[in-house]
């Protein structure tokens, strides 16, 4: 017998998803809550955070077959999307960061199921993220963490929190469990998208814990140790939003194909069309630029780094117009609450908030332009 | 010469160090020494930082993560090379490819 290939796993991965999923997105971003089983089932498997190397305990997905499966999850729920590029950005900070033990310890807890979140934003340090206020500072072999993060995305469901806090003349990250004496996490209500994606406010009131919680033992510039982590959530994010332009793409051309006014389907009605060849377009074209980006995260290139920002602002970019226009030909078939196109439609608008703003991506591709031509 | 000696060859102080500095040549048009403060002069963004580890990587089969990954060890081209010497000892030392990435 062979063993199965990497893209076969990936095929029955996708339909355990689907099955999971079982067209209940709608339902859960109108509650406002994934249901536990099935973070857990997908988490015990490994597949929140598939890029975390088979050494320890992970799937060892590349980029390029993580970006497919992010993908495809995003297709089905931005919700559960959100979470899974949580819990993977939360890894691979623990990868890059961590010392050996760290890496073992945490890493294989993530692949086994336990749930992360990792918190940068605070009240007033958003994109200017260089402004965090949040420290934690040695107490023998102790450390104590005071501070404050908003908006962490999958807060609410997460085990362990993944801080970015000030440290002696820079900056570290530390692991705190949720349930550590100190730690209150609120959930945000009513999020405008990603309705489901557990969202929280996250207190830290001197909360006292090991010194071997603290990634590597070391401080480190703010803007590396965010730099590097935020690389991995806007890959997960930019296959996130291809997700949300297939599911847009299927959902209109469905609809524009069979219904009829004037006497003939919206699709031969040409400015419905226009909004199809978009949306195909749109999809195309941040599929390509995640494609580059992934490949060269996989062969570790150093484009990789500004090859992320462009697939994730391009992908989002797309993602908002492309939900847009879906909403458009759908029209009063797509505009319930709940409906694939009204979640994509809200939960694309986000998509060009986090993980750098739509304008935080295009200081830095102007800064490359600048720097590559100026 | 076999090919074996000359990968070897490659890693020494001054392949690698002209090899780091072709590739902030190229990236920052500004020609560094090896002790050039790249952080004072406003040569390296955090973004480029990020990308001279990807680098690093890359091109000498190591993975820089933990303590490693800090940025006293990216100051300057001479530090960049003992950095690179040393983890490509340490995981020649222990006879298997470097974790990580």
């Amino acid at each position: 017998m062979t063993l199965p290939t990497g893209s076969e796993l990936l095929a029955d991965d996708v339909e355990l998803v689907r099955t999971l999923v079982d067209g209940r997105a709608g339902e859960w971003d109108l509650a406002g809550r994934l249901p536990e089983d099935v973070l857990r089932t997908l988490g015990g498997r490994g597949l929140l955070c598939t890029q975390v190397p088979r050494q320890y305990g992970g799937r060892g997905l590349s980029s390029e077959q993580t970006g497919e499966f992010t993908a495809s999850v995003g297709a089905l729920c931005s919700s559960l999307r959100s979470v899974m590029t949580s819990v993977g950005m939360a890894a691979w900070t623990i990868e890059r960061f961590g010392d050996l033990g760290q890496r073992r310890r945490y890493l294989g807890e993530l692949a086994g199921g336990r749930l992360a979140a990792v918190g940068f934003s605070e009240p007033d340090a958003g994109s200017d993220l260089a402004g965090m206020t949040t420290t934690v500072h040695d107490d023998g072999d102790h450390i104590v963490l005071s501070g404050e993060k908003v908006w962490t995305t999958a807060a609410s469901y997460a085990d362990l929190l993944v801080i970015v806090a000030r440290y002696a003349d820079g900056a570290a990250a530390v692991v705190v469990p949720s349930d550590a004496p100190g730690v209150r996490v609120t959930k945000v209500p009513d999020p405008m998208g990603c309705r489901a994606a557990g969202h929280a406010n996250i207190r830290l009131d001197g909360v006292r814990l090991p010194a071997a919680n603290l990634l590597g033992a070391t401080a480190r510039p703010v803007m590396m140790l965010v730099t590097t982590a935020l690389a991995y959530g806007r890959m997960s994010v930019a296959w996130g939003c291809v997700g949300i332009l297939r599911a847009c793409l299927e959902s209109a051309a469905a609809h524009a194909g069979t219904r009829k006014q004037f006497g003939q389907p919206l699709a031969e009605h040409q400015l419905v069309a226009r909004h199809l060849a978009e949306l195909y377009a749109a999809e195309r074209t941040s599929t390509y630029a995640c494609l580059e980006a992934s490949r060269s995260w996989d062969s570790r290139s150093p484009d990789m780094v500004l090859a992320a920002v462009l697939a994730k602002h391009v992908s989002a970019r797309h993602a908002a117009e492309g939900a847009s226009a879906a909403v458009q030909v759908l029209a009063s078939a797509g505009s319930q609450d709940g409906h694939v196109v009204a979640r994509a439609y809200r939960d694309a608008k986000m998509m060009e908030i986090i993980e750098g703003s739509t304008e935080i991506c295009q200081l830095l591709l102007a800064q490359h332009a600048v720097a590559a031509h100026g | 010469m076999t090919i074996e000696s000359a990968t070897a060859s490659a890693v020494t102080t001054e392949a690698v160090t002209a090899t780091i500095a072709e590739f902030l040549k190229s990236k920052t048009k500004a020609a560094c020494a090896a002790d050039t403060d790249l952080f004072a002069g406003g040569l390296v963004s955090s973004m480029f930082a990020m990308q001279l580890v990807v680098f690093l990587e890359g091109s000498y089969d190591i993975a820089i993560v933990g303590p490693d990954l800090r940025m006293d060890n990216f100051r300057t081209i001479g530090k960049m090379t003992e950095l690179v010497l040393r983890l490509k000892d340490d995981s020649e030392a222990a006879g298997d490819p470097a974790d990580g990435i």
